[in-house]
C-alpha cells in the first residue's frame, strides 16, 4: 500500500476538459457532455474555434433525479442532424456519473450510424491526465488508435503526470499564481547577451498546440540575432517532429516547421514529437552534454520545467511558460527569468500557423529601439 | 470457458435477501463449487455470518484512506471457502452510497479480473430498495448475467417483486427465477406460485420461516455452518443446486394492481 496524495488547493485542469482535448485530437467532430448546462464552458466554447462542436444534454434539477437518458439519446440524434459527424464523442461528468447514467444504453438506443466514443469521466480526478486516458481507450475500443499508439500515449501520459508532480502546478499543496518578470526588461537582457556574443540555445518543448506560440519566441530570437549579425551563436531545438502523435498533433509540427524554414530559421534538433514534451527533456539534456555544455544562455518556452537541470544548470535560463503557477517552481529550480504568456492557449486555437507572442513582440521592439 | 453464473437477489427490505444469499452460497461451495459473495449494501453485512459475526474491511473504506488497495485486503475467504467482499459506503444520510457502489464494483473488477473470472457463482446482494442508478450498476454494467427476485406472500412484498420485475424488463435485464422466502402468510405457496407463472417466470423453491435462521445469525453465524442438518439447510442446498442448473431466463411481465390485491386476498 502507498500513501496519500498530497492534497492542492489551487484548482486544477479538469479531466472532463482534458477528455475533450483529446476527442479534438482525434478529430471528433461533435462531443456531447452529458451534464449541467455550464459544465466546462470555458473550455467548450474554445474548442468550437478548433472545428469541434460541443453541446450538451443541460441536466436541470430534475435531470439529477430521474436521471437524463431520454435527453442525452434525443442529443445524439439532433447531433447527428446538425452537423453530420464522422464520429461523436459522449462525455460524463461529476453530475451524470454519479447519478449512475449508463450513457452506452442511450448511444445503443440512438444507435447512430457514424462511431461514438464514450468516455466516463468526471471532474473528481488528481491528475486530469486520467480524462484522456479514458478518451484514448474508448478510441482503441473503436479502433481509432492502434495498440501501439495507446501504450505511447498512456506512457506519455504517465510521464507527464510525473513531470507535473515533481516541478509543475502539482508540485505543492499551493501556489499562488504570478505574471512573472517584465517581458521588456528582459527582453533587454537577451538582447545584450546576444549582442556580448554569448552562445544561447532556443529550446521550444511545447504542448501540442501552444506551440503556434512558442515558436514565435524561436522566431523573435533568431530575427534580433540576425539582425545584430549573430545568429551562428544560436542553436534551435523544437519538439516538431512531424511524425509522431495523433494526426492533429503531427499537423501542427509540420505547420510550425514550414512556417520557421519561410523565416529563415534553421532547426537543428528535433527532441520529439509535439506530444512528447514530458519526455523530450530528457533528450535535450543528452545533446547538451554531448554538444552545447558550454553554451552560455539558454531560451526555454513551453514546459521549461521538463528539463532537467542538470546539464543546464550553469546557463543563464530565460523561460517562458503558459501556467501562472508554474512561475514559483521554475524559479525555485534555478530558471533565473521567467516568462509568462498570458491567455496563451486560447490563441492558438483553430490557427494553422504560428502567432505573434508577447515576448516575441517585446523582443523585436527592443531590438528596434536600439 | 466454463459457463459462469453471476446473479443478483432483489426484493424488498428486510425480506430475507443476504441470509439467503450467504446460506446459498456456503451450501454451493459446500458443495464444491467456487463462489464469491459480493456486498453491494452500505450496510455491509451481506457476509457477516459467514466469519463468524465480525465484519470485513471494505473496498470503500481503503479507497476513503487514499492507499493502494490489493485483492488481498479487500477479498477474504469466509464459511466453506466463500470468497467475500464488501463494497461498504457512508452512514446513512451522507454522501453518495450509489456512486459508492459503482466506483467499488469497478475498483473490484481493475484488481481482481481474474479471480472473477475463475468462480462458478458469484452473488451480488443488494439491498432492498433501489434508490437511485448506483444500486442496478451491478446489472447494468453488465457485470450480472442473472437476476432472482426473492419474495413472501403478503401484499407489500409482492408488490415491491412486482415493480422489481418491471423495472428489470425496463433495463433490459432478463428474470431466471422467483424465490419464495416464507413469512407464514396464509396459502404462501400457492400465491407466489402463482404470481411467478403470471410474470412468466417459475418458482425456485419455498424457503420456510425457521426460529434456526435467526438464532444461527444472533450467533454470527449461516444455518449451514451452525445447523447443517435442519431442514432448511438441506432447502438452501436444493436452492443452491437449483440455481447452478437454471437455464430458464424470461423478458419479466408484471401484474396490474388490482390483480395483485386479487391474488393475496
Ligand atoms: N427463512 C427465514 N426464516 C426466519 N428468518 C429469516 C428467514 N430469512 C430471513 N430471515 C431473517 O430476516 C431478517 C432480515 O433478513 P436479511 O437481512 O437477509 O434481509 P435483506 O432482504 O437482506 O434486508 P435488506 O433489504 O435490509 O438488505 C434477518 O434477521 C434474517 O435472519
Ligand atoms: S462539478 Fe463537475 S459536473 Fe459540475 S460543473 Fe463542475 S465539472 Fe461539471
Ligand atoms: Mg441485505
Amino acid at each position: 500500500m502507498t500513501g496519500k496524495e498530497i492534497s492542492i488547493i489551487h484548482p486544477r485542469p479538469s479531466s472532463i476538459v482534458a477528455a475533450l482535448y483529446t476527442l479534438r485530437d482525434l478529430n471528433v467532430d461533435v462531443a456531447i457532455l452529458h451534464g449541467p448546462p455550464g459544465c466546462s464552458f470555458k473550455h467548450a466554447r474554445l474548442l468550437e474555434e478548433d472545428g469541434i462542436h460541443v453541446v450538451t444534454t443541460a441536466l436541470d434539477e430534475s435531470g439529477f433525479v430521474f436521471g437524463g437518458h431520454d435527453r442525452l439519446v434525443e442529443l445524439i440524434n439532433k447531433s447527428v442532424e446538425l452537423f453530420n459527424p464522422k464520429a461523436i464523442g459522449v462525455v460524463g461528468t461529476c453530475a451524470s456519473m454519479i447519478i449512475g447514467e449508463e450513457m452506452h444504453e442511450a448511444v445503443l438506443e440512438a444507435n447512430p450510424d457514424v462511431p461514438v466514443l464514450e468516455v466516463e469521466v468526471h471532474a473528481g480526478y488528481h491528475n486530469n491526465t486520467k480524462g484522456v486516458l479514458f478518451a484514448l481507450e474508448s478510441a482503441l475500443d473503436a479502433g481509432i488508435i492502434d495498440h501501439k499508439e495507446f501504450e505511447r500515449q498512456e506512457y506519455l501520459l504517465k510521464k507527464a503526470t510525473d513531470v507535473e508532480k515533481k516541478f509543475g502546478a502539482a508540485s505543492k499543496e499551493y501556489l499562488a499564481p504570478s505574471r512573472g518578470d517584465v517581458k521588456y526588461k528582459v527582453a533587454k537582457r537577451v538582447l545584450q547577451l546576444l549582442k556580448e556574443g554569448k552562445k544561447g540555445l532556443v529550446i521550444m518543448n511545447a504542448k501540442k498546440e501552444t506551440g503556434y506560440m512558442f515558436a514565435d519566441i524561436t522566431l523573435a530570437v533568431n530575427e534580433v540575432a540576425a539582425a545584430l549579425g549573430k545568429k551562428e551563436n544560436l542553436i534551435n531545438m523544437a519538439n516538431i517532429d512531424p511524425s509522431l502523435g495523433l494526426p492533429r498533433v503531427r499537423q501542427h509540427a509540420e505547420y510550425i516547421m514550414r512556417d520557421l524554414k519561410a523565416h529563415g530559421v534553421e532547426m537543428h534538433e528535433i527532441i520529439g514529437g509535439m506530444d512528447e514534451y514530458p519526455v523530450a527533456g530528457e533528450m535535450v539534456s543528452e545533446l547538451i552534454k554531448e554538444k552545447y555544455s558550454d553554451f552560455d544562455f539558454a531560451v526555454i518556452t513551453g514546459v521549461p520545467h521538463a528539463i532537467p537541470m542538470e546539464h543546464i544548470r550553469n546557463m543563464e535560463l530565460i523561460s517562458v511558460t503558459n501556467g501562472p503557477r508554474q512561475v514559483l517552481p521554475l524559479k525555485e529550480l534555478g530558471h533565473e527569468h521567467v516568462l509568462v504568456e498570458i491567455d496563451l492557449h486560447p490563441k492558438t486555437l483553430g490557427v494553422s500557423e504560428i502567432v505573434e507572442s508577447e515576448f516575441g513582440a517585446t523582443l523585436r521592439e527592443v531590438a528596434k529601439e536600439t | 470457458m466454463k459457463k459462469q453464473k453471476i446473479i443478483a437477489i432483489y426484493g424488498k427490505g428486510g425480506i430475507g435477501k443476504s441470509s439467503t444469499a450467504s446460506n446459498v452460497a456456503a451450501a454451493c461451495a459446500e458443495a464444491g463449487k467456487k463462489v464469491m459473495i459480493i456486498g453491494c449494501d452500505p450496510k455491509s453485512d451481506s457476509s457477516i455470518t459467514l466469519f463468524g459475526g465480525r465484519r470485513i474491511p471494505t473496498i470503500l473504506d481503503l479507497l476513503r484512506d487514499g492507499v493502494n488497495i490489493n485483492e488481498e485486503d479487500v477479498v477474504f475467504e469466509g464459511f466453506a471457502g466463500v470468497k467475500c467482499v464488501e463494497a461498504g459506503g457512508p452512514e446513512p444520510g451522507i454522501g453518495c452510497a450509489g456512486r459508492g457502489i459503482i466506483v467499488s464494483i469497478q475498483k473490484l473488477k481493475s484488481i481482481s479480473g481474474d479471480l472473477l473470472k475463475e468462480q462458478d457463482l458469484i452473488i451480488y446482494d443488494v439491498p432492498g430498495d433501489i434508490v437511485c442508478g448506483g444500486f442496478v450498476a451491478p446489472v447494468r454494467k453488465g457485470f450480472v448475467n442473472e437476476a432472482y427476485v426473492l419474495t413472501s406472500g403478503e401484499y407489500m412484498p409482492l408488490y415491491a417483486a412486482n415493480n422489481i420485475c418491471k423495472g428489470l424488463s425496463k433495463i433490459g435485464m432478463p428474470l431466471s427465477g422467483i424465490i419464495c422466502n416464507s413469512r407464514n402468510a396464509s396459502r404462501e405457496e400457492e400465491i407466489v406460485t402463482k404470481f411467478a407463472e403470471e410474470i412468466g417466470s417459475q418458482l425456485m423453491a419455498f424457503i420456510p420461516k425457521r426460529q434456526v435462521v435467526q438464532d444461527c445469525e444472533r450467533e454470527g453465524y449461516s444455518v449451514m455452518e451452525k445447523a447443517p442438518e435442519s431442514d432448511i439447510a438441506d432447502i438452501y442446498r436444493k436452492l443452491g443446486k437449483a440455481i447452478l442448473e437454471n437455464n430458464n431466463k424470461v423478458t419479466s411481465g408484471s401484474l396490474s394492481d388490482e390483480r395483485l390485491r386479487e391474488l393475496t386476498n
